[in-house]
């Protein structure tokens, strides 16, 4: 029969270690809630956390962007809804001034109320969102609408758009530039206003005039269709957006998160052993030797 | 013959009982000594008398004392120390870069560089917005403060084991001189014919120690001394002289390199915790640093390039956002800044209108592009991540391998040189007997002599 080691100890020694390690990691999985804990305890997966975060992080970033995007959007959507309703007027005006019983006092009375609406809609032209004008193209700094000596109105912001990116791969326009809202070829807000005043104002063609007006309220509320179609796409985008940042948390929770139920049957499971190796082994420590029967 | 070579006999094997029962004793004593071989009492026929044609035997006597060694066994121990100290030593050292790149928590580089490109994002709604673009200014400094701040750990990692490395070629200089005293004394000791059991077990315990500490070759000479170099070859111990190593610095890396008889022999040295120190600070750090460098230098350089292609807020074109990293990319984690000074200094338009925001698209597009060795900048740091927690578990799985090895082959060296009490036990019971029996043989060899010297004397009754 082959010798044995009569010192057990290292090994007895080295199963406890064993189990109390087991019993470590099951802990640190129930305490932090993650089975990934360290970069070694599964490289692949601490990779794809890490790519995972960052889809995180963007998606996230997204969301804030749609948000944003969206509150300028409201304001410059109901600015314009607005500039519809002084058109209305406008229309309304040109209807009543064109008619051939007015009176030339009443045109007069008329073109007043005119450069009142005028005035109004420059007002609208001019807002601002947050320290920057909506609708001076990319030149948001300065003020996009000014009315010269004559009463002609001049733009003096750009015709350029600027966009941001809303989700991956997708962008949207972030403005119409001004002078394609009022001062459109097909039918410019400022001059059909203008040239409605000094038709009141001479009493001739305000019938041409206001055909001007009709051809201007067109204009403006088919360009308007962009801020309610793009604020529509925000929409859908951020209900798009909040399922990807779920989707995103479940993968994470896939990648790193601790299977609690697994985990704390592992931790009993390695208490148990703990225990009865431990008992073996101050048992077996105990046993005694032959020395011990000796009789002097 | 006669009842004085009896006597004899009897004080003989008294005395070899005795020598029998003092081994036995030694071993008792020394059951827990680490590195202790048991030793065995050999007990022989006491050369024969002849009267005539007739041969008596002469009794018994302790021959002699043999230590129950296996020298396979205790080299390959050595062999297996030299891998287990040196993986684990490595392994100490990549589990400490390791929790330097805490993405586990989700609070490491990713977030930061995540957090940077997420700015940029938000001010592209804004592009004129002040506030958005100092939120830029501050998310590119915090970036840019945890390169500086994951290149100096790392760089404190391995100055910490440089001075380990120093310790160690200490250690194993003072470990070879006395490795060759020993070996003087096991030689003198074997040229009287003695037994060197102990300088032997002493000198094991050394050798085991060096291997520990680095890598060792054994060789022992028919004299009984031990020659013992690294696995290259270099000398560290023949007969009763020591090769000393020496360390200095070396002035491109600024490490200490090890050198014996004035060559560099840092990068031969495979085992013990030298070995793993060195491995750790030569190599894998360095490449965990060149990695991170490598992207800190991709980011710069295309935010850069980027910057200048643009216009900032006040329509002058744009400047540096980034310090220029060297050429190489070499250092550019710890000296990465941001060179930009105001807010109003970013970029953002390509066409110069203060609301354009057409080359800040262009910064934001650079996450996607491959910038760092054909890499996105996310791909690459998560590439490096898997680097660092693969090497992590590689090392921990050949630690594990090397130390269920050293005590495999521990048990088996148990098996042959260990102490059990029960064997001892049973010597003990055996010698014991047979001295008793001894004595009491002596004893009546006594009275046989007393008899025959009062034979014819009347008056004594034996």
């Amino acid at each position: 029969m082959a010798r044995v080691n009569p010192d057990i100890t290292p090994d007895l020694l080295y199963s406890i270690e064993l189990s109390k390690q087991n019993q470590a990691t099951a802990s640190e999985e129930i305490a932090t809630g993650r089975k990934l804990n360290q970069l070694s305890d599964d490289p692949s997966a601490a990779a794809e956390l890490v790519q995972t975060n960052a889809q995180s992080s963007e998606n996230d970033q997204f969301i804030q962007n749609t948000d944003d995007i969206q509150s300028r959007f409201q304001v410059a959507d109901s600015t314009l809804n607005t500039a519809v309703q002084v058109m209305n007027s406008a229309i309304s005006l040109a209807i009543e001034g064109s008619s051939g019983t007015v009176s030339s006092a009443n045109q007069q009375a008329i073109a007043q109320q005119v450069l009142g609406l005028q005035q109004q809609m420059l007002s609208l032209a001019n807002t601002s969102y947050q320290g920057t004008y909506l609708f001076a193209g990319t030149d948001v700094t300065t003020q996009p609408f000014a009315q010269g000596s004559s009463g002609a109105v001049v733009y003096n912001g750009n015709n350029s758009t600027a966009s941001a990116q809303i989700a991956n791969g997708q962008s949207v326009n972030l403005n119409v530039p001004g002078s394609q809202l009022f001062q459109n070829g097909s039918g410019s807000v400022f001059q059909s206003l203008n040239d409605l005043y000094n038709a009141l104002q001479s009493g001739t063609g305000v019938s041409t005039a206001a055909t001007e007006v009709q051809q201007a309220f067109d204009q403006l509320n088919s360009q308007r269709v962009f801020y309610g179609n793009v604020l529509n796409q925000l929409q859908a985008n951020e209900t798009f957006l909040n399922q990807e940042s779920v989707n995103l948390t479940q993968e994470q929770t896939n990648i790193a998160g601790a299977d609690i139920t697994q985990a704390a049957t592992d931790l009993s499971q390695s208490e148990t052993a703990e225990q009865a190796v431990t008992a073996a082994t101050a048992q077996i420590l105990q046993m005694p030797t032959l020395m011990s029967y000796l009789q002097p | 013959m006669g009842l004085t070579s009896s006597l004899n006999i009897a004080v003989g094997a008294l005395d070899a009982d005795q020598g029998a029962i003092s081994v036995t004793s030694n071993n008792i004593a020394n059951v827990n000594t680490p590195g202790y071989t048991r030793e065995i009492a050999e007990l022989q026929e006491a050369d024969p008398i002849s009267y005539g044609n007739l041969v008596l035997g002469n009794g018994v006597q302790l021959g002699q004392v043999q230590s129950q060694r296996n020298s396979i066994l205790q080299l390959r121990l050595d062999q297996e120390s030299q891998q287990q100290s040196s993986s684990n030593a490595y392994l100490n050292a990549m589990q400490q870069v390791q929790t330097l790149f805490n993405e586990t928590s989700g609070t490491g580089l990713q977030s930061s560089i995540s957090a940077f490109f997420n700015s940029l994002q938000q001010l592209s709604t804004d592009p004129s917005n002040t506030a958005l673009r100092q939120g830029v200014m501050t998310a590119a400094q915090d970036m840019t403060q945890q390169f500086n701040q994951a290149s100096s750990n790392l760089t404190n990692i391995q100055a910490n084991l440089n001075l380990s490395v120093s310790q160690s070629v200490n250690q194993i200089n003072a470990l070879t001189a006395q490795i060759a005293q020993a070996n003087t004394e096991v030689t003198t000791a074997q040229g009287l014919g003695e037994n060197a059991g102990t300088f032997i077990d002493q000198r094991d315990q050394l050798v085991q120690q060096l291997s520990g500490l680095t890598d060792v070759s054994e060789i022992t000479t028919n004299d009984g001394s031990v020659t013992l170099t690294t696995s290259s070859g270099i000398p560290l111990v023949v007969e009763n002289q020591n090769f000393q190593l020496a360390t200095q610095t070396n002035t491109s890396t600024g490490m200490q390199d090890v050198y014996s008889q004035g060559t560099d022999i840092t990068s031969q040295i495979t085992g013990g915790t030298l070995g793993g120190d060195i491995a750790a600070r030569d190599q894998a750090i360095p490449s965990v640093l060149s990695s991170l460098d490598s992207i800190a230098a991709g980011i710069e350089n295309s935010f850069n390039s980027a910057q200048t292609a643009g216009y900032d807020l006040n329509g002058n074109p744009g400047t540096n956002f980034f310090a220029t990293p060297s050429a190489s990319g070499a250092g550019a984690a710890a000296g990465m800044a941001v060179a930009l000074t105001d807010p109003s200094q970013i970029a953002a338009s390509a066409t110069g209108a203060v609301g354009d925001n057409g080359n800040l698209n262009n910064m934001i597009a650079i996450q996607n592009q491959t910038v760092v060795n054909g890499q996105t900048p996310m791909n690459a740091y998560s590439n490096l991540i898997f680097q660092i927690g693969n090497d992590v578990s590689n090392a921990q799985s050949e630690n594990q391998g090397a130390q269920l090895a050293v005590q495999q082959i521990q048990n088996q060296i148990g098996s042959v040189s260990g102490v059990s009490l029960d064997e001892e036990a049973a010597n003990l019971a055996l010698y014991q007997r047979s001295y008793q029996a001894m004595a009491q043989v002596a004893s009546v060899v006594n009275d046989l002599m007393l008899a025959a010297i009062n034979l014819g004397d009347s008056s004594t009754q034996s």
